[in-house]
């Protein structure tokens, strides 16, 4: 009997019990599918929040003010020192801080921001040229504003695309205009590239960057500041450079215990691990539901090839009154147990494909894996060849005045 | 009735001092009991008896669907005894065919295909299995229903599908369990002058029944009783 015999009378076996062969089918599309359609998320996900990673600014540090009490174990009775320009230009000096790069002390406030009849609430951002490469905010068109704006408190602006979009309209290019920041006008010199929700805490296509000068001229006056964005040298050097910020700014607020800290240090490489091990979590969570999917899927095709032998004993034996050996019986159950995985693998595939095309909330999307994809498709077909092969070894081996006699 | 001329030509079968006994000790039950049977090549021989005498047993082991706990079985001289289950299925697949009481037809499956599957694990090429089914098809009156599957088939219709089957290979010897145990009257004796025709072609057919009008048609009957055969025509030496 020759194997495209043994294909024959397999397809025509499956094809006379088509809802058992599909309802069998439906366990591996549905172990395949999912396990396409998790790790497109996973992967999704994964990308996603590396792009926030760099979205942060790379080796930045961000000090922020905060009371004392705030942490468990204060001692503190001391009154809060708010961070101060002092702070700033103490960090900034390279005796003290050979590790530190740059300094960016920030002012912040929300403003109304206006043009013609458009107006948009956006966050005013003052700070030194530095919080360009501090914050990863990328100039698209324009410029950014330089030491010379700073120090001469010039009243210009680079905008965020949604401020851009919201006061002079879609995809406009308002460089040279005015904007109307709380009714003070500057002069827009620059659009910042397109960034999505990416950046941290708040939306950063909603802020509008101004020199520190001007900002604490026209609205927040020479006070206090409300954070630094500090640089290091590279990712190894970060650690060096937090702990000599966090030495200068411990002697210059007379803190000895580290818990009665007025202030807050966070690394994006602390974060960035903080994201990884919550990815980490994630992708394990994905790959252990997948796992199972198929195994489920497995199992379904033994049942139903067990129930499927069982179910044709009596065929079995007429095949082998009729002259079948056993090694035909074996090839067409093992060829039947194949052709359907490796079917619903397919189809699986198609699906999950096809699921990952779904537009999801939040900003990302799911990310078709190469690698899962061909992973699914020669497990499905293992998992045929397998889960199969011990129904098939039964049907071959069975003796056939016991499979005759069978009802 | 006539006993078979003696000839040079071997016998399809050649049983001697064959027995078959189910469990072990006390509990042994013995289907057969030292039982003798030779029938010659054109023969049509009707084996009766009660149910539980040992005739199913008997034609089990004649079908090589079961073996004989001691004895000697030749069949068209060959010892089946030496063969393993491989070679089993191919001596079945060229020397055998088989009518059962339940026409055991593959369920969903067309006449056609039923008919044609004995070709198939014989490796016989396509054209001349198509041939030789609808040739079958034809023999037993039912070339129109090719294409029903068994489910579309009444029980005679269904009975002369499993007879095309039996035959199509061309067999030495044609075995029948009870063939018309499950029809009525009208298509048990279309099924019996089915076998009429083919035994008048020359073929061997042993035909296994509990019915003496059906044994009645043929050459020679012998008879089982509690697993002892006995020849209803005279003693066989």
């Amino acid at each position: 009997m020759s194997s495209v015999e043994i294909i024959r009378f397999a397809v025509r076996a499956l094809l006379a019990n088509r809802l058992r062969s599909l309802l069998t089918m439906l366990g591996i599309i549905i172990g395949i599918a999912a396990v396409i359609l998790l790790t497109s998320l996973g992967n999704g996900a994964a990308q996603y929040i590396q792009g926030q990673i760099s979205g942060l600014g790379a080796n930045s540090i961000t000090v922020f003010a905060r009371s004392p009490g705030e942490t468990a174990g204060s001692t503190a009775g001391s009154a809060a020192r708010p961070l101060t320009s002092q702070d700033a230009a103490a960090l900034g000096d390279p005796q003290g801080a050979p590790d530190v790069t740059y300094v960016a002390p920030v002012v912040q406030t929300t403003t109304t921001a206006a043009a013609g009849r458009n107006s948009e609430n956006a966050t005013v951002i003052g700070s030194t040229a530095a919080y360009f490469p501090g914050s990863n905010s990328v100039v698209e068109v324009g410029r950014a504003y330089d030491q010379a704006d700073v120090d001469q408190a010039k009243p210009v602006a680079v905008i965020g695309r949604t401020v851009a979009d919201d006061v002079f309209g879609v995809g406009s290019v308002p460089t040279g205009r005015t904007i109307l920041l709380n009714g003070a006008p500057f002069q827009v010199i620059g659009i910042l590239k397109y960034k999505g929700q990416g950046g941290g805490l708040s939306n950063p296509d909603s802020n509008v960057l101004a020199p520190i000068t001007t900002v604490q001229s026209t609205f927040t006056g020479f006070g206090n500041l409300d954070q630094m964005l500090i640089g290091s040298q590279s990712t190894d050097t970060q650690a060096a450079a937090q702990s000599e910020v966090e030495s200068i700014l411990d002697r210059r607020h007379g803190i000895t215990n580290p818990n009665d800290r007025d202030y807050q240090v966070i690394s994006s490489a602390q974060i960035a691990q903080v994201l990884n091990s919550t990815l980490g979590a994630l992708s394990a969570l994905l790959a252990g539901i997948a796992a199972i999917s198929l195994v489920v899927g497995g199992i379904g095709i033994t049942n139903i090839m067990l129930v499927s032998v069982t179910e044709r004993t009596r065929e079995i034996g007429i095949r082998k009154a009729l002259g079948a050996t056993p090694g035909a019986i074996l090839g067409q159950f093992l060829v039947e147990a194949t052709i359907l995985s490796a079917l619903a693998g397919v189809i699986g595939v198609g699906i999950g494909i096809a699921g990952t095309l779904i537009p999801l909330p939040g900003g990302f999307r799911a990310v078709v894996v190469p690698a899962a994809v061909v992973a699914a498709v020669v497990v499905s077909i293992a998992i045929g060849v397998f889960f199969g092969g011990y129904p098939a070894r039964r049907a071959a081996r069975l003796r056939p005045i016991e499979a005759l006699r069978r009802e | 009735m006539t006993t078979p001329a003696v000839g040079a030509d071997p016998a399809v079968l050649d049983v001697r001092n064959l027995s078959k006994v189910y469990g072990e000790g006390d509990t042994a039950v013995h289907a057969l009991r030292e039982v003798d049977l030779l029938v010659r090549r054109g023969e049509y021989v009707a084996v009766i008896g009660q149910s539980g005498s040992g005739k199913s047993t008997l034609l089990n082991i004649l079908g090589c669907l079961d073996a004989p706990t001691s004895g000697r079985y030749l069949l068209d001289g060959l010892d089946v005894a030496n063969l393993d289950e491989r070679q089993q299925s191919v001596l079945r697949n060229r020397q055998i065919g088989f009518v059962f009481q339940s026409f055991n037809l593959i369920p969903r499956t067309t006449a056609f295909a039923n008919v044609e599957l004995p070709m198939v694990y014989a490796g016989i090429s396509r054209r001349h299995r198509r041939e030789r089914t609808l040739a079958a098809l034809d023999l037993v009156g039912l070339a129109g229903r090719a294409d029903h599957r068994p489910n579309e088939l009444s029980g005679g219709q269904q009975q002369r599908v499993a007879v095309a089957r039996a035959l199509v290979t061309g067999p030495a010897l044609l075995l029948a369990d009870e063939p018309t145990g499950n029809l009525d009257s009208q298509s048990t004796a279309d099924v019996l002058s089915l076998f009429d025709g083919l035994h008048a072609a020359g073929r061997t057919i042993v035909l296994i029944t509990h019915d003496s009008e059906v044994a009645e048609r043929a050459d020679r009957t012998v008879v089982v009783t509690d697993g002892r055969l006995r020849d209803q025509v005279g003693l066989r030496s």
